[in-house]
C-alpha cells in the first residue's frame, strides 16, 4: 500500500480526454464546473418553458398535474443545486487562486473530487427521468407529502439521495476554498487587501460548510423514513411534519445567501473596473457581507409564517428578517457610490452588473414585504413569492454570473466575447425578465397560488400569465444568442491580451490564458487593487506598464500532478448513493450494493493517501513548492 | 490520513497554520452542525412516542456509564500517542495508538451489545416509535464516527509499525487526535442529554408539539 | 378598479353599515414622479383584468382588511425607496458615463458619515414598519371580545377536498358536517380549527383572511369575519399532491335568517321521488357509495376513522365528502365543477376524472371504475336514479 505509484500508474497525459478526467488544475476544474452547470441551466430553463407553455392560457392541457409538479420541482432543484451553485463554484475555482496570487487551491485533488461527485450526483438525480419517476414535491419537498404513503414512487428517493451526494461535493469544495483563502494568499495580501469577490467566496464557503449538514440530517431522516421504516415524519406515529420545515429552512435561508453572495462579489469587482474608481466603502461592503452571513441564520422561519407558530415567533422573525435589508441596502448604496463621480464604461460585464443592482432592488423590496408577516399571510405560496424568487435569483444571481462570464472569459481564453451580441443578450434578458416576472407580482396579489398546473377563466390571471409566457420567449432568444456568442468568440473572438479591461486585481497581471502554474514568481501584494497601483505608478513614472512575466523555465515550478484517485473515490461515493436507489422489491439488498460503492471509495481514499501530491517525475520537475499546492 | 514522504517540508502558509489542520478544524465545525441537527431532532421528539418502549424501560445507565468512561480513557490514550510521536518514542507511539483504537473498539462493542439488547431482547427497533427512530439514528451516527476513527487509528498503527511516524509526521497523528477528541466530546453531550437527562422519560408527555388528533395508524 | 392599492371597491350588496372603506394611504406624500411611474405600470398591466375572484385587494372583513392596510402602507414605502434608489442609479449612469479624453476620475474610497446615514435611515424605517407589523399581528390574532361569540368550525383538509364540521351550529349543540362550501352568517366572527388526515394543506380565502396551514398532528387556529353576504372563493395554498390546483372551495356568507334556516333543515330526511328512492337503494347497495360517503347527517367518528385508515393504507376506500345537503350547494368536487345540476352529476358519476382528473373517487373505487378512468360499471338507469337521489339531498 505504501508504494508511491499505488495500484494505478500515475496518469501522464496533459491533453486529451484523460487529461480532463484526471486533472487537478483549478482552472480546468473551473471550466468543467462552469460547462456542466451551464448545461444544467439550459435544461432547467427548458423545464421552465414547459411551465410557461402550460400556464400561458387558462384550462390548458399541454401537461397534466403530475408532469407539471415534476417540472417545477426539477426546474428549481436543478437551477439552485446544479446551475447557480456550481456556476459560482466555477468562479471560485477559476478566479480565487489567480486573484490571491496562489498556484492552485490548497487541496487540488479534493477539488477534482468535488467536481466529480457533483457531476455524478447530478446525473444520478437525472436518471429519475429515465426511470420515469421524477421528483415532484417541490424544491423544498415538505413532509409528509414525501412519505411512501403519499409518494410511493422512487422520485423522492432520487431527489433526497441526489441532494445528499451533491451536498458532499459542496462541503468538500467549500472546505477547500476556506483553507485556500485563509492560507494561500500571496505575501502582502492581508485580509483587508483581499478583493471583495474573495471575501464573498470565503463567507459563502463558511455558510456552505455550516448549512449543508443541517439539510443532510433532514435528507437522511427522509431517506430512512422512506426506505427503512423510521418515523421521523410519520404522522401516525406522532412524527411532526413541521420538523422537516425547520431543518429545511435553517439550511434554506443561508442557502439563498449562498446563491447571492458570490454574485455580489462579482459585481463588486466589475463596478470599480468599469468606473475607474476603487470600490466605495470597501470595509463596509465586507462588513455588511459578514453581517448578512451571520443574520442569515436568524430568519429561517419567515418561510413558515403560515405554519401557525404563533404571533410571538412570527414577530421575532418579522423583525430579524426586516433588519437584514439594512446590510443589503448598504451594499447597494456603496455600489452606487462607486459609480458616483466615476468614468463609466458600459461594456457588457458592466451592463450586467448594473442590471444586477437594478433588478435586485426590486426583488429585495418584495422580500421585505414578505417579511411583514401579516401581509405575508396573503402572499405566502402565491405568485407574488414566485416573482420575488426570480428577481433575486434571476435578476440577482444569474445577472451577476453573466457579468462574471463576460468579465473573465478573456482571461480564460484570451478571446473577448462579442460586444454586439453581448449587448443584445443583455437587453433581451433585461427586458425579457421584466416581462416574464413583473406581472407575477400582480397575479400573486390577485390571488394566484403557486404550483397550480391549471387555472380557470374568470380569476383575472390570464393577462399576467400570457405576458409571463411571452417574456419567456425573449429570454429564450437571449440564451440562444449567448450560446452562439460563446462558440463564435472561442474561435473568432478578438484577441484579448492579458489585461483588456485595465482591471485592478492580480489575475490580470499574468498572461491570458494563465499558465498552468499561474504565477512564475509569486507577486508581493502592495495594496488593495494591487495591479492598479503598479500600473499607475509605472505610468506616472513614464515607464512601460508591467505586463505578464515571461514564462517560467521548465522545471522551475513544482505543480501537483494529475491523479485518478479523485475520480475513483467520487465514483465510489456516488455508487453508495446509487445503491440505495436500487429497487428490486427487497429493501435490504440496498446495503450490499451500497457496500460495494463504499469499498470502491475506500480503495480510492487509500490510493489517494498513498500517492504524493506531485509525482517525483512531474512534468515541470524540479523542487521548491513555494506557494504551490501542497497536498 | 496517512501521508507519504514527499510532503514533509514545512508549508509556507499565510497564517502559519497547516492546511490540513485548518481543514480539520473547519470540518469539525461542519460536523458540529450535523450532530446539532441530529440532537435537535432527538430533543424535539423527546416524550412524543405514542407507544413504548420508552427510555425508562430500556436505557441501562450504569452500563453506558462504563462505556462512556472507556471512551474518555481513549482520549487520554490519544493524548499520550501524540506526545509519544512528538518525542519520537517509537514504542510509545505504537502502544498508545493501539490502546486508543482498542478502547474505541471496546466502546463500539458496548454499543453493539446495547443495540442488540434494545432491539432483539427488548423489542425497540428503528421503526417501533419515535424514540427508536431518533435514538438509533443519533447514536448510530456517533457509532459510525467512532468506527471511522478506529479504522483511521489502525491505519496509523500500521504506518507506525513501518517506523514512519515521528516528530516530522506528528501532524498525521494530531489530525486523528483532533477528530477523536471531537467524537468523544459529542458523546459526552449525547450521554448527558439522552441518558442522564432524558433517560427517565416515560410515556407520551402531555404538552408536546402535537396539538391535533393523530391520523389513524397505518398497518405497516 | 379594485386592483389599485389606493382604491377599494365600494361594496353595497352586504348588510348595511357593516362595511368600512379601506383607508387610502396619503397620496399627497408620494412624490408625483413615483406616482406617475407606478400608476403607468400598474394601469398598463391591470387594465385588461376586470374581475378577480381571489384578489387580495378587495377585502370583506377585518382580518383581510388589516392585512391589506399594512401592505398598502408598505407598498408605498417600497415605491418611494424604489424610485429614489433606482433614480439615483439612473442619474449616476447618465451623469457619469465616460466621455472621450476624460482623465482618471477622483479616487474616493468611501465616506463614513454617508455610510452611517444609509445604515441608520433604513434601520429606522424597517423598525417602524416592523413595530407596526407586530402590533397588527397581535391585534389580528384573536377576534375582539366586542365582536360577540364566535361560531366554531372544524375544517379538515383531504386530498383534494374540504370537510367542514360545526360542533355547535345553532348554539344549542347541533352538529353539522358538510363539505366544500362553508356556510357562515354575516358579521359574526368565525373561529376555524384546522386538521388534516393526510398531508399538509393550507386554508385560504383571500377576500376574508390570509391563509393558515392545515397540518396533520396539529390544530392550527385562525378566524375571520365577513362584512357582506355573498360567495367568496377559496383555495388550498400548499402543494398537496397531483391536483393541488383543483382543491378549491367556497365560503357562502348568509344572512342570519338564511343561516338559521339551513342549520334547521340540515339532516331532515329528504323527500324522495320514486326514481330517487331507487337511487337511494343504489347508493346504499350496488353503488357502494356508502363505503366512502354519508348522506344522512353527521358521520359516525368510527366510520370516518376507518375510511382514513383504509385510505392511508392504500385500500379501495377514501374519505369522501358528506353528501347530506349536497343539493343545497352551488358547486361540487371542491369548487371545480359548477353549477351543481343533474347533467354535471351524471358526468361525475360516469367518470369523475372527466371533470376533475386524478380524484381519489375514481382512483380508489375499484369496483366502480376498474382501471381508474373508464366509465362507471353501473347502468345508465342506475346512474340516472342516483342523480335523482343526489339532487333531492337538501
Ligand atoms: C438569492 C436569493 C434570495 C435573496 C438574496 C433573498 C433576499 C430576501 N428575501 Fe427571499 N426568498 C428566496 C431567495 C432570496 N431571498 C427564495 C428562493 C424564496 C422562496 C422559497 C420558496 O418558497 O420556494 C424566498 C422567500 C422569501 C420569504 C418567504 C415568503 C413566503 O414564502 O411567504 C421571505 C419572507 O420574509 C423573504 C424575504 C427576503 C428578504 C427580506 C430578503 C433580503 O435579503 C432582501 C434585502 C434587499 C433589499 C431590501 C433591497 C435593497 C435595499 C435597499 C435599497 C435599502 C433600502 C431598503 C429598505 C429601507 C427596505 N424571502
Ligand atoms: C436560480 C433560480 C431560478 C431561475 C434562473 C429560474 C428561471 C426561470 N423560472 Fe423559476 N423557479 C425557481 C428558481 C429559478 N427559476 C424556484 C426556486 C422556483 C420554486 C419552485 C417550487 O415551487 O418548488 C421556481 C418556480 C418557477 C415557476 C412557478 C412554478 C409554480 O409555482 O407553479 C415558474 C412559472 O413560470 C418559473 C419560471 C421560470 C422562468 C420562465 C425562468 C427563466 O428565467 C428561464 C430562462 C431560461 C431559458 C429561457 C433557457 C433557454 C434554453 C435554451 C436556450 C436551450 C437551448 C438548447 C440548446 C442550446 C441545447 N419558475
Ligand atoms: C372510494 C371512495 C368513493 C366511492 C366508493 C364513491 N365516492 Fe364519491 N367521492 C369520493 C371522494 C374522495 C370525493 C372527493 C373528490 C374530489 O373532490 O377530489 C368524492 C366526491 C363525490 C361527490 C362530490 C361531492 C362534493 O361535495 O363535492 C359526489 C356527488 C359523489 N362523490 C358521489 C358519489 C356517488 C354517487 C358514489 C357511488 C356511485 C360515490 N360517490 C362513490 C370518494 C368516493
Ligand atoms: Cu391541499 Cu393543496
Ligand atoms: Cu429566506
Amino acid at each position: 500500500m505504501a508504494t508511491t505509484t499505488g495500484v494505478l500508474a500515475r496518469p501522464t497525459s496533459y491533453s486529451g480526454v484523460w487529461s480532463w478526467l484526471t486533472t487537478v488544475d483549478h482552472k480546468r476544474i473551473g471550466v468543467l464546473y462552469g460547462a456542466t452547470a451551464f448545461i444544467f441551466l439550459l435544461i432547467a430553463g427548458l423545464e421552465a418553458g414547459v411551465l410557461r407553455a402550460q400556464l400561458a392560457r387558462p384550462n390548458s392541457t399541454i401537461v397534466d398535474g403530475q408532469t407539471f409538479n415534476a417540472m417545477f420541482t426539477m426546474h428549481a432543484t436543478t437551477m439552485i443545486f446544479m446551475a447557480i451553485m456550481p456556476m459560482s463554484v466555477a468562479f471560485f475555482n477559476f478566479v480565487v487562486p489567480l486573484a490571491i496570487g496562489a498556484r492552485d487551491v490548497a487541496f487540488p485533488r479534493l477539488n477534482a473530487f468535488s467536481y466529480w461527485v457533483f457531476l455524478f450526483g447530478a446525473l444520478l438525480m437525472h436518471t429519475s427521468f429515465l426511470v420515469g419517476q421524477i421528483p415532484d414535491a417541490g424544491w423544498f419537498s415538505y413532509a409528509n407529502l414525501t412519505s411512501r404513503t403519499f409518494s410511493p414512487e422512487a422520485g423522492l428517493d432520487f431527489w433526497a439521495i441526489g441532494l445528499l451526494v451533491m451536498g458532499a461535493s459542496s462541503v468538500a469544495g467549500a472546505l477547500n476554498f476556506t483553507v485556500t483563502i485563509i492560507n494561500m494568499r500571496a505575501p502582502g495580501m492581508s485580509l483587508w487587501r483581499m478583493p471583495v469577490f474573495i471575501w464573498m467566496t470565503l463567507l459563502t464557503s463558511i455558510l456552505l460548510v455550516l448549512a449543508f449538514p443541517v439539510i443532510t440530517v433532514g435528507l437522511i431522516e427522509l431517506t430512512m423514513d422512506r426506505n427503512f421504516g423510521t418515523n421521523f415524519f410519520n404522522t401516525s406515529a406522532g412524527g411532526d411534519p413541521v420538523l422537516w420545515q425547520h431543518l429545511f429552512w435553517v439550511f434554506g435561508h443561508p442557502e439563498v445567501y449562498i446563491l447571492i453572495l458570490p454574485a455580489m462579489g462579482i459585481v463588486s469587482e466589475i463596478l470599480p473596473t468599469f468606473s475607474k474608481k476603487p470600490l466605495f466603502g470597501y470595509p463596509v461592503v465586507i462588513f455588511s457581507g459578514i453581517v448578512i452571513a451571520i443574520m442569515g441564520w436568524a430568519v429561517w422561519s419567515h418561510h413558515m409564517f403560515t405554519v401557525g407558530l404563533g404571533p410571538v415567533a412570527n414577530s421575532v422573525f418579522t423583525i430579524t428578517t426586516m433588519l437584514i435589508a439594512v446590510p443589503t441596502g448598504v451594499k447597494i448604496f456603496n455600489w452606487i457610490g462607486t459609480m458616483w463621480g466615476g468614468s463609466l464604461e458600459f461594456k457588457t460585464p458592466m451592463l450586467f452588473a448594473i442590471g444586477f443592482i437594478a433588478l435586485f432592488i426590486v426583488g429585495g423590496l418584495s422580500g421585505v414585504s414578505h417579511a411583514v408577516s401579516p401581509s405575508d399571510f396573503q402572499q405566502q405560496d402565491t405568485y407574488y413569492i414566485v416573482a420575488h424568487i426570480h428577481y433575486v435569483l434571476f435578476g440577482g444571481s444569474i445577472f451577476g454570473i453573466f457579468a462574471g462570464i463576460y468579465y473573465w472569459f478573456p482571461k480564460l481564453t484570451n478571446r473577448m466575447l462579442g460586444e454586439g451580441l453581448g449587448k443584445w443578450h443583455f437587453w433581451l434578458m433585461f427586458i425579457g425578465m421584466n416581462i416574464t416576472f413583473f406581472p407575477m407580482h400582480f397575479a400573486g396579489l390577485d390571488g394566484m397560488p403557486r404550483r397550480i398546473y391549471t387555472y380557470p377563466v374568470g380569476y383575472g390571471w390570464e393577462v399576467y400569465n400570457l405576458l409571463s409566457s411571452l417574456g419567456y420567449v425573449l429570454l429564450f432568444v437571449g440564451f440562444v444568442m449567448f450560446v452562439h456568442n460563446i462558440f463564435h468568440s472561442l474561435k473568432k473572438g478578438q484577441v484579448a491580451g492579458h489585461d483588456p479591461w485595465d482591471a485592478p486585481t492580480l489575475e490580470w497581471s499574468i498572461s491570458s490564458p494563465p499558465p498552468e502554474y499561474n504565477f512564475a514568481e509569486i507577486p508581493h501584494v502592495r495594496g488593495l487593487d494591487h495591479y492598479w497601483i503598479v500600473k499607475r505608478e509605472a505610468r506616472a513614472a513614464g515607464q512601460p506598464v508591467p505586463g505578464p512575466e515571461p514564462h517560467a523555465a521548465p522545471g522551475s515550478v513544482h505543480m501537483p500532478s494529475p491523479s485518478y484517485w479523485p475520480l475513483v473515490t467520487a465514483f465510489g461515493v456516488v455508487w453508495i448513493g446509487g445503491g440505495m436507489l436500487i429497487d428490486v422489491g427487497w429493501d435490504y439488498i440496498k446495503f450490499p450494493i451500497s457496500f460495494v460503492g463504499g469499498l470502491i471509495a475506500f480503495i480510492g481514499v487509500v490510493g489517494w493517501a498513498n500517492e504524493p501530491a506531485s509525482a517525483p517525475d512531474a512534468h515541470h520537475g524540479g523542487h521548491e513548492a513555494g506557494h504551490g499546492a501542497a497536498h | 490520513m496517512a501521508h507519504a514522504e514527499t510532503a514533509h517540508h514545512a508549508e509556507a502558509t499565510t497564517t502559519g497554520l497547516n492546511h490540513r489542520k485548518l481543514l480539520m478544524w473547519i470540518f469539525l465545525g461542519s460536523d458540529c452542525m450535523l450532530f446539532g441537527a441530529l440532537i435537535a431532532t432527538y430533543m424535539v421528539y423527546r416524550g412524543q412516542s405514542i407507544v413504548g418502549p420508552y427510555p425508562v424501560d430500556i436505557l441501562n445507565i450504569p452500563v453506558t456509564t462504563i462505556s462512556t468512561f472507556v471512551l474518555l480513557c481513549s482520549s487520554f490514550a490519544m493524548v499520550q500517542a501524540l506526545a509519544a510521536t512528538n518525542r519520537n518514542n517509537q514504542r510509545g507511539i505504537k502502544i498508545w495508538l493501539l490502546a486508543t483504537a482498542l478502547l474505541g473498539f471496546t466502546f463500539l462493542g458496548f454499543q453493539v451489545y446495547e443495540f442488540y439488547t434494545f432491539s432483539v431482547v427488548e423489542g425497540l427497533f428503528i421503526g417501533t416509535n419515535l424514540f427508536g427512530s431518533t435514538f438509533f439514528t443519533l447514536t448510530g451516527f456517533h457509532g459510525a464516527h467512532v468506527t471511522l476513527g478506529v479504522v483511521w487509528l489502525v491505519s496509523l498503527f500500521i504506518v507506525a509499525f513501518k517506523g514512519r511516524l515521528g516528530p516530522s509526521t506528528a501532524l498525521d497523528v494530531e489530525l486523528a487526535g483532533l477528530y477523536w477528541h471531537f467524537v468523544d466530546i459529542v458523546w459526552i453531550v449525547i450521554f448527558t442529554l439522552v441518558y442522564l437527562i432524558g433517560g427517565y422519560d416515560a410515556g407520551p408527555v402531555a404538552a408536546g408539539v402535537l396539538t391535533g388528533p393523530i391520523p389513524s395508524v397505518l398497518p405497516v | 378598479m379594485g386592483f389599485l392599492p389606493f382604491r377599494s371597491r365600494n361594496v353595497t350588496d352586504g348588510t348595511p353599515g357593516s362595511f368600512r372603506q379601506v383607508s387610502r394611504p396619503g397620496l399627497s406624500r408620494v412624490p408625483p414622479l413615483a406616482l406617475l411611474a407606478a400608476m403607468a405600470v400598474l394601469a398598463l398591466l391591470v387594465a385588461c383584468s376586470p374581475q378577480s375572484n381571489m384578489s387580495t385587494w378587495e377585502t370583506f372583513g377585518p382580518v383581510a382588511r388589516g392585512q391589506l392596510h399594512l401592505f398598502n402602507v408598505l407598498l408605498w414605502v417600497m415605491v418611494v425607496v424604489f424610485v429614489l434608489v433606482e433614480g439615483i442609479l439612473l442619474y449616476a449612469i447618465i451623469r457619469y458615463r465616460r466621455r472621450p479624453g476624460q482623465p482618471l476620475p477622483h479616487q474616493t474610497h468611501g465616506n463614513m458619515p454617508l455610510e452611517i446615514a444609509w445604515t441608520i435611515i433604513p434601520t429606522i424605517l424597517v423598525l417602524a414598519v416592523g413595530g407596526w407589523s407586530v402590533a397588527t399581528l397581535f391585534r389580528l390574532d384573536q377576534p375582539p371580545a366586542s365582536a360577540g361569540k364566535p361560531l366554531e368550525v372544524v375544517v379538515t383538509g383531504h386530498q383534494w377536498w374540504w370537510e367542514f364540521e360545526y360542533p355547535d351550529a345553532d348554539g344549542a349543540g347541533k352538529v353539522i358536517s358538510t363539505a366544500n362550501e362553508l356556510r357562515v352568517p354575516v358579521n359574526r366572527p368565525i373561529n376555524i380549527t384546522l386538521h388534516s388526515d393526510d398531508v399538509i394543506h393550507s386554508f385560504w380565502v383571500p377576500k376574508l383572511a390570509g391563509k393558515m396551514d392545515v397540518i396533520p398532528t396539529r390544530s392550527n387556529k385562525m378566524w375571520f369575519q365577513a362584512d357582506a353576504t355573498g360567495t367568496y372563493y377559496g383555495q388550498c395554498a400548499e402543494l398537496c399532491g397531483v391536483i393541488h390546483a383543483l382543491m378549491k372551495f367556497r365560503v357562502q356568507v348568509l344572512t342570519n335568517a338564511e343561516y338559521d334556516t339551513w342549520v334547521a333543515g340540515y339532516g331532515k330526511a329528504p323527500q324522495l321521488s320514486a326514481d330517487a328512492l331507487k337511487g337511494q337503494a343504489v347508493f346504499q347497495g350496488a353503488g357502494t357509495c356508502t363505503v366512502c360517503h354519508t348522506a344522512s347527517g353527521v358521520d359516525n367518528p368510527a366510520v370516518v376513522d376507518g375510511r382514513v385508515a383504509g385510505f392511508n393504507s392504500g385500500g379501495a376506500i377514501a374519505p369522501g365528502p358528506n353528501l347530506t345537503d349536497l343539493a343545497t350547494r352551488t358547486s361540487f368536487a371542491a369548487g371545480t365543477v359548477e353549477p351543481l345540476n343533474p347533467d354535471n352529476l351524471r358526468k361525475w358519476i360516469n367518470n369523475p376524472n372527466d371533470l376533475k382528473p386524478s380524484t381519489h373517487m375514481a382512483g380508489r373505487a375499484k369496483a366502480l371504475y376498474p382501471d381508474g378512468s373508464t366509465k362507471v360499471t353501473l347502468s345508465d338507469v342506475q346512474v340516472s336514479d342516483l342523480v335523482a337521489y343526489l339532487m333531492s339531498l337538501k
